[in-house]
């Protein structure tokens, strides 16, 4: 039941180094390094503001429907760029998180090692890139709204995602190390996931009853909760049904992890 | 009499051998049913006390590896029950398990954090693994600029240098040079004469059998015999020179 919890006791400052060395392995070998790491968001960010701003040309504010008489209005760049970065963060987490162990396979096969500090030091080295491009953000966020008590929740809904994800993988990883087709089926519908969920568009403000379903899209509890922070400046617990179905979701990813995580634990060596 | 520090009670293992990848896909949901198997150990019991040093021989697939697997922890049993009461060190594939980006000294805290050492004992043999895999001022480089020799230099030194209660060795290892091999093998035999349980597996049945009083003999995944070294050898060999009269002739009668 808590092979997870104890597999990390005592590897506190391994999972650290590790998270290090992971990072290095990616960008090792080229010239502007870890700059890398922003470079590549950066453009994506770019790609689509200009597709939908400039091309379509249609996109040029968003207004959201918040709970309450008002509606709120915004610029569609800073609007999007707020959703992007928990989104980079969330879609590497859910592929690359399903293959950690089938990439890591030495530590399964060859050595004994607590497998599933794997999955967090890899998720540990993604934080690290995520909180390089959040200084980025915040830089913006400060320049063009300004600073807010509201933007501390952020030191709520980062660790959160990170556990989220984390648990996820859980189940995801050993899966995908299992079946091959498994790890495909996750990267395929992952593609698809972007225009399901609440980056480009508000998904408050769909007619219902598609307001409520996006409610069930954990992504869209993240992407909305950064906005929440820096952009609309509301409590994470003003929108009750919103964060009781996440807390249900969280609840139950992390049960079917540690199901998961143990079932599969012991036939891994086996099948990698 | 002192207790054993390994014991297997009834333990077999059995791989399934999927037909192709739908059936391994259905099986993460669904129990397979008409899955093919391959029994790797049936119902192998067997007890080692501290201090013993057993050799283990068999051919390709009689279960050696499988076996091994699972005293160093890597591999789990399907049914029974296996305990080993303490520190196993692997003479298996000395290269695996290192994080490439560190240094070779960071590497030496890796390896010592998933054994359970404290950071303070690890201090203490540090310059001891050192100065074994003689690496000089190459510690602090990452381990990816080694030599494949110098890696398993490392991994060798890390290994025999943690005061393991258990060693598993394969016979099979390759450890660079000549003047390093047999460092290698002096080494071996003082763990062994320090009391180490030491377990070795052989592929060769004649080679350096003075060094164990005992040897257990697996076939097809079961203990064929388990006793005296010259016993078990003479059997195994006997039944290899059996095996062989039949292959030859059978490959004549046709």
């Amino acid at each position: 039941m808590f092979t997870i919890f104890k597999e990390h006791k005592g590897f506190g400052k391994q999972i650290f180094l590790l998270a290090k060395d992971e990072l290095i392995k990616t960008y090792k070998g080229a010239v502007i390094g870890p700059l890398w790491a922003v470079v590549k968001p950066a453009f994506t960010i770019f790609v689509y503001w200009f597709a939908f701003s400039i091309g379509i040309k249609t996109m040029r504010s968003v207004s959201v429907n918040l709970t309450g008489p008002d509606t709120f209005t915004i610029d569609f760049f800073t609007f999007m760029l707020i959703g992007f970065i928990p989104w980079f963060f969330i879609t590497d987490s859910i592929t690359q998180g399903a293959k950690t162990l089938r990439v890591n396979r030495q530590f399964i096969t060859k050595v004994k090692f607590p497998i599933s500090t794997i999955l967090t030091y890899t998720a540990l080295s993604r934080l690290f890139v995520h909180l390089l491009l959040m200084v980025f953000m915040y830089a913006y966020v400060l320049i063009t709204i300004g600073p807010s008590w509201y933007n501390l929740q952020f030191f709520l809904y980062c660790p959160i995602m990170f556990i989220f994800f984390v648990a996820l993988s859980w189940s995801t990883a050993p899966m995908s190390a299992f079946s091959k087709d498994f790890e495909s089926l996750i990267v395929s519908v992952m593609s698809g996931i972007f225009w399901l969920s609440g980056i480009m568009y508000d998904s408050y403000s769909l007619p219902a009853p598609l307001d409520t379903i996006m409610l069930f899209n954990p992504i869209n509890f993240f992407v909305n909760g950064y906005r929440n922070c820096f952009l609309y400046h509301r409590g994470f617990y003003v929108y009750t049904t919103e964060l009781v179905i996440f807390l249900a979701e969280f609840v139950i990813v992390f049960a079917l992890g540690i199901f998961n995580y143990n079932r599969l634990r012991k036939k891994l060596p086996d099948v990698l | 009499m002192a207790e054993p520090i390994i014991t297997f009670k009834n333990v077999s293992k059995t791989y399934t051998l999927y037909k192709n990848d739908r059936e391994r896909f259905k099986a993460l949901f669904i129990k397979p049913k008409h899955a093919k198997t391959n029994k790797a150990l049936n119902n192998v019991s067997l007890s080692i006390e501290r201090g013993e040093a057993v050799g283990i021989v068999g051919d390709n697939g009689a279960g050696k590896s499988t076996l091994l697997k699972m005293i160093t922890g890597v591999a789990f049993p399907d049914e029974g029950e296996i305990t080993v009461d303490g520190k196993v060190a692997a003479l298996l594939e000395l290269t695996a398990g290192f994080s490439m980006e560190m240094t070779g000294r960071e590497n030496i805290y890796l390896k010592g954090y998933i054994l359970g050492l404290s950071d303070s004992y690890i201090k203490e043999i540090e310059d001891k693994i050192i100065d074994f895999a003689e690496l000089g001022d190459y510690i602090d480089q990452p381990v990816r600029t080694y030599s494949s020799g110098m890696k398993m230099r490392l991994g060798f030194a890390i290994n025999v240098n943690i005061e393991p209660d258990v060693l598993v060795v394969d016979e099979a290892l390759s450890v660079g040079d000549a003047t390093f091999k047999k460092k290698c093998k002096n080494k071996i035999k003082e763990i062994i004469s320090t009391g180490t349980t030491v377990l070795y597996v052989r592929q060769n049945a004649s080679s350096g059998k003075d060094l164990f009083l005992r040897v257990i003999y697996l076939k097809k995944g079961t203990v064929m015999f388990d006793g005296p070294t010259d016993e078990t050898l003479k059997i195994y060999e006997d039944a290899k020179a059996k095996a062989k009269k039949n292959n030859t002739a059978s490959q004549t009668g046709k």
